[in-house]
């Protein structure tokens, strides 16, 4: 199938409408919490609870026997919120930092995960198959109430952001004033935390364990490059989101054998990396631009700083000098001298160049900027 | 115990020790994400090295492959360098994007070889004895057995030969320098150990659980030990001993054995972090709670010393006018009587000249507001301490 031909059967055919919409309501709500992870330096959280996550699924399925999506999806948010405060437990209780705590639990919980999911498929029980499709994800797999659920959660999440917004905000870059206003920041902070493990939980149908971090950090991280707005932020990482979504379920749709979890992510760090090249305000190639231009434009003061010392020294500071004596001085190029007879900085008449009254009163005021 | 069985648990034991070496540390270090990062990532370059030597245990697929660990390093320092995002979220964009590489590469490519998804995350023990080495009729035993084996004399002896180096650079990255240890080729050839020792284990246990092996051992080290060496011998030992208790919960449950394993390391750990003698759970918990009661007793004590009037130092009065509950000003006035800084005659409390003088120094000690004031302190007046 062409990626033309998906575009044409996504509004007339049931399944690729679900799972785009599906993709598309995931990565929205990914970008719009991930972009909370990322300022709070806590863009690794996701990576834990989405390994977190595991041992829920799978113990929720040996309790119940069931594989209904969302008795499965609780199990994995009760087991990914366990993980989050058992981090903050060792963090604040213990001499570990954060990035072992982290890496404790995403391992050991997945471990235990994996064993149970082991030991799930050795037993005599013929409804056990397809557990491991939370690990990679599986897209196709998303039925109509699935996405449902997602735009409900996702729908909640937008009223509580909408009403908590100046909390959240201010409990993002001022945690202490936040407590000095009188906030109940320990319930801002767990209200934000449980919203992000929702996200990963919702995600894991999707995208799976393993790669669900990128989804929740790539949107944040490429929005965090256009604009200094939380708000901007917010909104754009969720078009990115949207948007990986949409276009890597059509290129894994396009495909054969190309699962929609990596292709999602591939996507989404696509959009990372043009934001990280030519974002205008921090882009790396705009940063270099600009470092190139003011380099030049130090190099023509510097010349200009040069005459200016040479024509002080005489009476009528127009008098005309040789060219040839700004050569050995650093940062004097052919093409300096005609910017600055573009400026009126310099007159050159063959081979002499003498200063003009707008150079020497602009060289006078290099340093003291009157 | 068939020689098999022995063989599985060996290979099992050895990797966990050569993972708990680096392990320590990436943990001091404060870079055990950077593990995670690397088990991760290098799958693309074990799948490419795959395509290339059609042999899981070909040394030129385990350089391959610890290339990309080195990499995946560089790249998340370059991408930290540019300014535009935290250290956190490099690692977080880096090595999802080279994950996802190696996840499809393999969907396209190898998906009738003994390379799958699962055996990605899980690596498999079962079979690593029946990949042998043999030397013309001999048998030289199991192919990973000697990969490992190669694997960890080699760490070992740069441990050996670095260790003074290591230490420095770990604890003071200033001073090595200083000293004409670069800490930029110690750090590039610590993450070479661990991207190579990640890439022997890969096979073995899978990406996520390595990580288990690397951090986890020295974690739970970290939780008993301050001595440097100390904490690599007992991550070795929790290495190795959650290897063999895994190998043989594994068999009685007919699970993974890799993890099994983990699960066992994080049952070792959670026992550790509750009850470790000084910086586990409970005992952080008992002191802090300790010391809300000592901190309780100075406010105390300086209000007796502040009062002289009856109505300020009756004991019922303590409860309305530090605002405390009944069994906490309780707590306070038993301990300030067992240690003699208080008389209380006709519900009266009257400080001892003991109390008079401790009440002094605590005083000194917050006016100042030098910690060896309360240091000496300390050993002066016992209170939980006895």
């Amino acid at each position: 199938m062409e990626i033309k031909e998906y575009f044409s059967l996504v509004f007339s055919d049931y399944t690729l409408r679900t799972i785009t919409l599906g993709t598309a309501i995931l990565g929205a709500i990914c970008g719009m919490l991930g972009s909370f992870a990322v300022l709070r330096k806590q863009s690794l959280l996701g990576d834990a609870i989405s390994h977190a996550a595991l041992p829920g699924i799978a113990l929720a399925f040996i309790i119940t026997g069931t594989k209904d999506t969302n008795l499965l999806l609780i199990g994995a948010l009760v087991s990914g919120l366990i993980g989050t405060f058992w981090i903050r437990g060792m963090i604040t209780k213990t001499h570990l930092k954060s990035d072992t705590a982290l890496g404790l639990i995403l391992s050991l919980f997945f471990g235990f995960g994996m064993l149970l999911l082991t030991y799930i498929q050795k037993q005599p029980n013929a409804n056990q198959a397809g557990l491991d499709k939370y690990l990679f994800g599986q897209a196709a797999t998303l039925i109509e109430k699935d996405v449902t659920l997602m735009a409900i959660v996702t729908g909640i999440c937008l009223v509580v952001l909408l009403l908590f917004w100046k909390e959240f905000k201010i409990l993002l870059f001022d945690a202490d004033y936040t407590k000095t206003l009188g906030f109940n920041t320990r319930f801002i902070d767990i209200l934000i935390t449980f919203f992000i493990v929702l996200a990963i939980v919702l995600g894991l149908q999707t995208v799976g364990v393993v790669l669900m971090s990128a989804m929740l950090l790539a949107p944040a991280a490429a929005a965090r490059q256009w604009t200094n707005k939380l708000s901007v932020m917010i909104v754009l990482a969720a078009i990115f989101g949207a948007f990986s979504g949409v276009f890597g379920t059509a290129i894994s749709a396009s495909q054969n054998n190309l699962s929609t979890g990596p292709v999602i992510v591939l996507v989404a760090a696509v959009f990372v990396l043009f934001s990280f090249i030519f974002s205008p305000g921090r882009g790396i190639l705009f940063k270099q631009i600009r470092f190139w231009q003011n380099r030049r434009d130090l190099k023509l003061q510097k010349t200009l700083q040069f005459m200016f010392d040479i024509a002080k020294t005489h009476e009528d500071i127009s008098h005309p000098h040789a060219i040839k004596i700004l050569n050995n001085f650093q940062g004097f190029t052919r093409g300096s001298l005609k910017k600055m007879e573009e400026k009126n900085w310099v007159e050159v008449k063959g081979q002499k160049w003498s200063l003009t009254q707008d150079g020497y009163s602009a060289a006078k005021n290099l340093y003291t900027q009157e | 115990m068939t020689g098999t069985q022995l063989e599985i648990q060996l290979i099992a034991a050895i990797v966990a020790i050569a993972c708990a070496i680096p392990g320590v540390f990436l943990v001091l270090r404060k870079m055990a994400l950077i593990s995670d990062a690397i088990s991760h990532s290098i799958l693309p370059g074990i799948v490419i090295g795959f395509f290339l030597t059609e042999d899981l245990n070909s040394p030129w697929l385990i350089l391959l492959a610890a290339v990309t660990g080195v990499i995946t390093v560089v790249l998340v320092e370059a991408i930290q360098k540019t300014g535009l995002v935290k250290e956190d979220t490099a690692i977080g964009l880096v090595f999802p994007a080279l994950f996802s590489i190696g996840v499809i590469l393999i969907a396209q490519k190898a998906n009738d070889v003994h390379l799958d998804t699962d055996a990605v995350l899980l690596g498999d023990l079962t079979f690593a004895s029946f990949d042998r080495i043999s030397l013309g009729d001999i048998d030289l035993g199991p192919k990973s057995l000697w990969v490992m084996g190669i694997i960890l004399s080699i760490t070992i002896g740069l441990l050996v030969s670095f260790f003074k180096e290591l230490k420095v650079s770990t604890f003071d990255a200033g001073l090595s320098s200083a000293l004409g240890f670069s800490p930029v080729v110690l750090h590039y050839g610590l993450m070479s150990v661990s991207s190579v020792t990640v890439v022997g284990a890969f096979d073995a246990v899978g990406a996520v659980l390595v990580v288990a092996l690397m951090i986890a051992p020295a974690a739970t080290a970290y939780l008993l030990t301050s001595d440097l060496k100390k904490m690599i011998g007992l991550s070795i030992l929790f290495g190795v001993s959650a290897a063999i208790i895994g190998y043989w919960m594994a068999h009685l449950l007919d699970a993974s054995i890799s993890g099994s394993m983990t699960t066992v390391l994080g049952v070792i750990f959670l026992m550790v972090y509750l009850f470790a003698p000084d910086k586990g759970l409970i005992a952080v918990m008992y002191r802090q709670k300790q010391q809300r009661t000592e901190v309780s007793l100075l406010t105390f004590l300086l209000h007796l010393n502040n009062h002289t009037e009856e109505s300020e130092r009756h004991i019922n009065h303590l409860n309305e006018h530090i605002n405390w509950q009944r069994v906490r000003s309780q707590t306070v006035l038993d301990l300030a009587q067992k240690n003699n800084m208080i008389t209380i005659t006709d519900s009266i409390v009257e400080l001892t000249s003991k109390g008079k003088e401790f009440t002094d120094l605590a005083l000194e000690y917050i006016i100042t507001n030098k910690d060896e004031k309360i240091e000496h302190m300390k050993d002066d007046f016992f209170l939980f301490r006895g």
